[in-house]
């Protein structure tokens, strides 16, 4: 299979991933896949979980969103967080998930905020299942 | 003689004292170091983002991203950054002041104040400030989560339309030496937009969405900077005011032993004095 370059920026680093076959984001519509010779884009990223197929072998990767951007040499992956599957707190996130859950009855407060730190944790656990 | 022991002891508690504020200025220069690490970490994310953002702003009608949004301002928000701990010279005392007078140049009872650190919650707590959210105890274990959730909560504040203007005041990192108290405005942003080429390239759902989602996160990584400043710039302080912390120790320690060495010396002339005259006195 013909392979592109990944790299993924974020806050804190800049992470070289290598030669990688396929990736599959979280767009803000909907997941979409990534193969090489792609056009050139700009994908907007929501709360989900990435998928890199690298040497045939797939890891996945827990984000909260950012964006992605497509162009003739290499892919770029723009996230504010970011967690590869082996390294998430599974505790850490299910304690979250419990106090958005327990929120969700408060009314005092942001409902909205709330729901995205719900769809946060809800992903990492997904994510860390893989 | 009782003088003597009063002299080496406080020479002893000096030398203990000294030795604490040179470990301090150790653990400042190091934390220094990290911040600024962090900040050139951030860097390549921060412009590649405002790149972006910069790309897709002329294309997309203003009036549809709410961060963005001037309104006619009733009510501001601050959010003042200071440390959670002082023995950092001026440093929280600079941010407070300019803070306050600020405040209070708008009138107290129209601004909202977002407090980041225990020096700024305490401040504003005590002269009874309108306080929204108090965000304290997290400078130690800082990371990228703690500027999303205080990201967060300013950004509600403003959509949900309760103050018109967002004002951040912290120290900016000048170099060790100099630290730069800075008064900016946060919301509404202001984005200069610049046309740029942009054919031939897919957007995806589209460019309003894309931007939509983008501005938020734009924001966080400001609030990162800001936190990254003030971090480095408390601890820049931290190990100026601990340098000559140890400095004085070492200038009493240096006083100290000479005013030691005198009554010393005192005490041993007394003494001679004394054997000198009694035998003096048996002779005669």
């Amino acid at each position: 299979m013909i392979s592109f370059q990944l790299e993924i920026v974020t806050p804190t680093k800049i992470l070289d991933e290598g030669q990688v076959e396929y990736v599959r984001c979280p767009g803000l519509d909907g997941s979409f896949g990534v193969l090489a010779k792609h056009r050139e884009a700009v994908f907007g990223l929501g709360v989900g979980e990435i998928k890199v197929t690298q040497n045939g072998k797939d890891h996945y990767l827990a984000t909260s969103g950012g964006f992605a951007e497509v162009s003739k040499e290499k892919m770029e992956l723009l996230l504010e967080t970011y967690e590869r599957a082996e390294e998430i707190d599974t505790s850490r996130a299910e304690a979250a998930l419990q106090r958005a859950q327990e929120r969700k009855e408060a009314k005092h407060i942001d409902a909205a905020r709330n729901e995205v730190s719900f769809l946060r944790a809800l992903n990492r656990l997904k994510v860390a299942k893989r | 003689m009782a003088k003597l022991k009063n002299i080496r002891n406080r020479i002893k508690s000096v030398k203990s004292i000294q030795k604490v504020t040179k470990a301090m200025k150790m653990v400042a220069a190091a934390k220094m170091r990290r911040a600024q690490e962090h900040m050139e970490e951030a860097r390549p994310y921060a412009n590649r983002l405002s790149n972006v953002i910069n790309h897709l702003l002329p294309d997309v009608d203003r009036d549809l991203l709410e961060l963005l949004d001037v309104r006619e301002i009733n009510r501001v928000g601050y959010v003042v950054v200071t440390s959670d701990r002082g023995m950092a010279g001026s440093f929280n005392a600079n941010v407070l002041k300019v803070a306050q007078s600020e405040i209070d140049a708008i009138g107290k009872e129209n601004v909202d104040v977002f407090c980041i650190g225990k020096k700024t919650r305490d401040y504003f707590k005590k002269r009874d400030y309108n306080i929204i959210e108090s965000h304290t105890d997290f400078w130690n274990e800082l990371n990228y989560s703690h500027a999303i959730n205080i990201g967060a909560g300013v950004i509600s504040h403003f959509t949900h339309k309760n103050v018109e203007e967002i004002h951040v005041v912290y120290n900016e990192f000048v170099n060790v030496a100099a630290q730069n108290v800075r008064s900016e405005v946060l919301l509404p942003l202001v984005f200069e937009a610049e046309k740029v080429q942009t054919v031939g390239r897919l957007f995806e759902p589209n460019k309003e969405d894309i931007i939509k989602s983008l501005i938020p996160r734009h924001l966080n990584i400001q609030m990162w900077k800001y936190l990254l400043e003030s971090y480095a710039s408390e601890h820049a302080a931290r190990m100026l005011a601990m340098e000559n912390a140890t400095d004085n120790a070492q200038e009493m320690i240096k006083d100290l032993t000479l005013q030691f060495n005198k009554v010393r010396q005192a005490a041993i002339t007394t003494e001679m004095l004394e054997i000198v005259s009694g035998a003096e006195a048996l002779q005669n």
